[in-house]
């Protein structure tokens, strides 16, 4: 027993007072004056000198109570030593192990294996204790385990993983394996560098009442580190060859400068080594030059010379030529030669995605036109029967139409893949304009124009448009604002249908005209040709859908992802629903049995903000996950502050309670013998 | 004492008695009340004044014959007396300073000074020769016993106080070369002395043949020792101080009080002397009635 204010003790000494003042108290000076002393003088003198005390049990409580709150204000606590040693102290740890990448900095890991196992050798034979090795996700290795052997060997063979720190989970973990012992000694040890990116604040954190948190600060004297920054890519052409432009750079975290050789490397071949000078704390930058790619999902890294941290040292990427998105637009024949001008011209100004433009006449649709493209567009053009089923085929197979039935669009019943029937035509030339009234913003389509100033539909004037009867269960994607249909979208298989009432040209509307119109063009081309943003680099953590990223996407060909481990995971039946990525590297997705076509490649990189190696003061997690301050101080060996230890276990409130609670049954006592 | 244990008497405490001031009145208020209530005057000895002549009888005492009677008339007659009322009638009462002693509002002196004045007065209307003596360690008044000395015997009794440290011996043996007649002599003192030394104090009294009626008084402090703070407790007579903490020995002292009582009681009741012990809390008619109907009652038992 220690105690955190011992000087409260010589209260104690006080409790004699009472005692000696009761014993040895002279008598008044108060002369009481008494006809004869015959009698009193035969009385022994010991037992007129002195008091005798009656009720020594009152006296006891009265002590005892006074005792209790001299102890509370001396704050007693027992030291961990004194707990470990006491009987009655069987403790359940859980021993939190920070497996992040930057724990393999320099000589990290040995300190912090070394940690755990030193906190798993002071067990006692009652105590219990549970291994967790965490990184952004929490893995619990044994769980309140009383066999040292057992414990130590989860400790084996463990490394650094690639994940970034995230303590929050962890000590969420630790507060629900604590909060089900049933053991007095509750503890958290938390080994760990401490980065400060990896506390998020102590949302939710909270270890259960009684429950201590012991920090162990792993670090290593030396800390520069250089970390590589994500790249840019550029895309260019240059004689109908794509070319890459890569650019990346570097971060100095140290204090001094430093330098570093930084190479491009594509297909496994090194490209281009550049020097980099770094400034303390500061960054820099430097672009390889343009490099020719004419396959799809080449796998490229820029890697920095070694330091003491590796993991951040490269950055893995996938370049792919760009696929542009290949649109066929259909006219009536005989149509005016402006009538699909500005449909054109709109498509002609994507960059991203590229799209490559393609015009027929509507009678003349071969089914290679239909192959080669991606999306068709149907420019008030009547269509034929066989054209109709093409194009049906095209839609089930994937493909995307939009149809702007305008004046004389029509549409042969037997093929029914439009949203609607078309009707005659409504003649708004009288009267007011019509205008947009309302849109779909929930939809992909007009997602982006959801914001303020993004789009405005509502300045564009339509003098005609066709009246349309639906289809069941269709969507209206946009009305006029006499209720009419405007837009109106139809599923067929994997494709779409689009169905436009009025004309993409200025013959029934103005709105050609609106800067609305070239977005809401490119918005329909993205979504009919089901075009997803390229990503050429995923993150340690990213969930990806195996159903994606399979490179025979509707087929029945059983799929498997190799890690960049060499794992092979089947991604059918009784494999996972999604794949989360946990290793630094190239991921690959293959259709089995058919390793001759080119497999999907995915590129995964650590958090690179785990390379900023500043750290959170240990203290503020204490107090964060056990709710008080008072945290304990830092340190690999170091225990925890006796004011921490004290305000954990504060013992003070209880002997407080009890000296309180003795002296309320002391006056119910002295009242009932006084009676 | 339980006052209700008599019907009609008067629960006067003798405290308000004594704020009366006139002692005279106030024995006589307190003997007429008891004397209404009893409807009978105590007995209290033989008279010796003349009555009659009878004629000689043989077996008459012939120290009994009138000779100046025979002188005249050449018959022998005898002389009979009056009835035996008329006797002596001294009251000894402790003067001193530990009869100073009250907790109550009255002193055991007071308190023993209006039990004389009573029975003075009681006995005064019985015609008999009343008397008094004060002491302490020596005779501090004497009033012989007279028919006419009631009035003597009330201003003496106003006048003593407290002076001196007591003693029995001394002035009880010296007072009993004084008394020449038989006579009934009442004590009154608080007895701060061994048993067997007050006994020796009164076995010249009662040698000479006088009927001796003790009252020991006593305060109510005295009797339970209902102190409580702890004190220096000082003898009124030598000054001598003890330190006391009451409630140690309160019992212890209680004890040695009843045992010291009891011894008297004893000593007192072998050697044919009245003793009456008396709490100054007590009411005096009350005390008066129980020990004068217990004197009458054993007086026909005699």
């Amino acid at each position: 027993m220690t105690f955190l204010a011992p000087l409260f003790l010589v209260g104690l000494a006080g409790l004699a007072i009472p005692v000696i003042l009761h014993l040895i108290q002279k008598e008044r000076k108060n002369v009481v004056q008494f006809p004869s002393l015959m009698f009193l003088r035969r009385i022994p003198y010991q037992s007129v000198q002195r008091r005798r005390i009656r009720h020594w049990f009152l006296l006891f409580m009265r002590l005892a109570a006074l005792a209790l709150i001299v102890l509370a204000f001396a704050r007693p606590f027992l030291r961990r030593t004194e707990i470990a040693a006491s009987a009655s102290g069987a403790r359940e740890i859980v021993v939190l192990l920070d497996r992040s990448y930057s724990m393999g900095y320099g000589g990290k890991w040995p300190q912090a294996l070394a940690a755990a196992q030193s906190a798993i050798n002071g067990l006692t034979a009652r105590d219990r204790a549970s291994v967790v090795f965490f990184t952004s996700n929490t893995e619990v290795a044994l769980r309140s385990a009383a066999d040292k052997g057992r414990l130590q060997a989860a400790l084996s063979g463990i490394e650094p993983a690639a994940g970034a720190t995230r303590y929050g989970p962890a000590l969420k973990l630790a507060g629900s394996i604590l909060s089900e012992s049933a053991l007095p000694q509750r503890e958290a040890i938390l080994i760990s560098d401490f980065q400060r990116s990896g506390w998020q604040g102590s949302d939710g954190v909270r270890l259960p009442d009684g429950a201590t948190l012991t920090p162990v600060m792993i670090s290593d004297s030396a800390k520069p580190n250089l970390a590589i920054v994500p790249v840019t890519l550029q895309h260019t052409e240059f004689q109908d060859q794509q070319r890459i432009t890569v650019t990346t750079g570097a971060v100095n975290h140290g204090e001094s400068q430093a330098s570093a050789d930084i190479s491009l490397e594509i297909g496994g071949r090194g490209i281009q080594t550049r020097r980099l000078t770094i400034a303390p704390k500061g960054s820099a930058s430097t672009t390889f030059d343009p490099v020719t790619v004419a396959e799809q999902n080449v796998r490229a890294s820029v890697r920095l010379s070694d330091d003491a941290l590796l993991r951040d040292n490269v950055f893995h990427f996938v370049v792919s030529p760009e696929k542009p998105i290949r649109v066929l637009v259909a006219e009536r024949p005989g149509a005016q030669r402006n009538s699909s001008l500005y449909l054109m011209r709109a498509l002609a100004v994507s960059e991203t995605p590229k799209i490559e433009v393609t015009s027929r006449q509507a009678d003349s649709l071969a089914a290679e036109d239909l192959a080669r493209a991606n999306v068709v567009m149907l420019n008030d053009a009547p269509i034929a029967q066989n054209t109709a089923d093409r194009l049906k085929a095209f839609v089930e197979g994937g493909g995307g139409v939009f149809v702007a039935l305008g004046e004389r669009g029509s549409w042969p019943a037997s093929a029914d893949i439009l949203p609607g029937v078309p009707g005659p035509p409504v003649d708004r030339t009288r009267g007011p304009a019509a205008r947009l009234g309302a849109l779909e913003y929930g939809h992909p389509l007009f997602e982006v124009f959801r914001g303020p100033r993004t789009g405005d539909f509502a300045s564009a004037r339509f003098y005609g448009y066709r009246s349309v009867t639906p289809a069941a269960n269709i969507k209206t994607l946009a009305r006029f604002d006499d209720g009419q249909a405007a837009l109106m979208e139809r599923r067929l298989g994997t494709g779409r249908v689009l169905m436009w009432t009025s004309t993409l040209d200025t013959g029934w509307s103005d709105l050609a005209l609106k800067p609305v119109f070239v977005p809401f063009v490119h918005r329909v081309i993205r979504y009919l040709g089901a075009y997803t943003e390229p990503k050429p680099w995923r993150t340690v953590g990213d969930v990806v859908d195996p159903g994606l990223q399979a490179p025979t996407r509707g087929s029945d060909v059983s799929r498997v992802a190799l890690t960049p481990g060499g794992q092979r995971i089947s991604l059918d039946g009784d494999g996972p629903e999604v794949l989360e990525l946990s290793e630094q590297g190239f991921y690959e997705f293959r259709a089995q049995g058919r390793e001759s076509d080119a497999p999907i490649v995915v590129a995964s990189n650590v958090n690179l903000t785990e390379s900023d190696l500043s750290q959170v003061d240990p203290q503020e997690i204490v107090a964060g996950a056990m709710g008080r301050a008072g945290a304990q101080a830092a340190g690999e060996t170091a225990p925890p502050s006796d004011e921490a230890q004290e305000s954990a276990q504060r013992v003070w409130w209880y002997l407080l309670f009890a000296g309180l609670l003795l002296l309320g049954a002391e006056s119910i006592v002295a009242s009932r013998m006084t009676v | 004492m339980d006052q209700t244990a008599i019907p009609g008497a008067r629960f006067v405490d003798p405290i308000v008695l004594a704020r009366i001031g006139n002692l005279e009145l106030v024995a006589r208020a307190v003997v007429d009340g008891f004397i209404n209530g009893i409807h009978r005057s105590p007995y209290f000895g033989a008279s010796v004044d003349f009555a009659e002549h009878r004629g000689y009888v043989p077996g008459d005492d012939i120290r009994r014959v009138d000779w100046k009677l025979y002188a005249r008339t050449d018959r022998y007659y005898i002389k009979e007396y009056e009835a035996d009322s008329n006797s002596n009638f001294s009251v000894l009462l402790d003067v001193s300073k530990s009869m100073g002693f009250g907790s109550r509002g009255i002193t055991k002196l007071d308190y023993g000074k209006m039990l004389a004045g009573c029975l003075t007065y009681l006995v005064h209307r019985q015609r008999d020769r009343v008397g008094l003596v004060a002491f302490d360690n020596q005779v501090v008044e004497f009033v012989p016993a007279s028919a006419k000395h009631m009035d003597v015997v009330l201003h003496v009794l106003d006048r003593v106080t407290p002076s001196n440290p007591g003693n029995l011996r001394t002035p009880l043996h010296k007072v009993a070369e004084h008394f020449g007649r038989r006579g009934l002599l009442i004590l009154i003192s608080d007895l701060y002395e061994e048993p067997d030394e007050v006994l020796d104090a009164v076995g010249p009294l009662r040698f000479r043949g006088n009927d001796i009626a003790v009252f020991h008084l006593l305060d109510p402090a005295e009797l339970d020792f209902s102190f409580r703070e702890p004190s220096a407790f000082e003898d009124l007579e030598s000054g001598e101080q003890i330190p006391i903490v009451p409630d140690a020995l309160a019992d212890q002292y209680k004890e040695l009080v009843q045992a010291h009582v009891n011894a008297l009681r004893e000593r007192f009741s072998a050697n044919r002397i009245d003793y009456t012990m008396l709490s100054t809390a007590s009411p005096l008619d009350h005390a008066l009635f129980s020990y004068l109907s217990t004197r009458e009652r054993l007086s026909r038992v005699r």
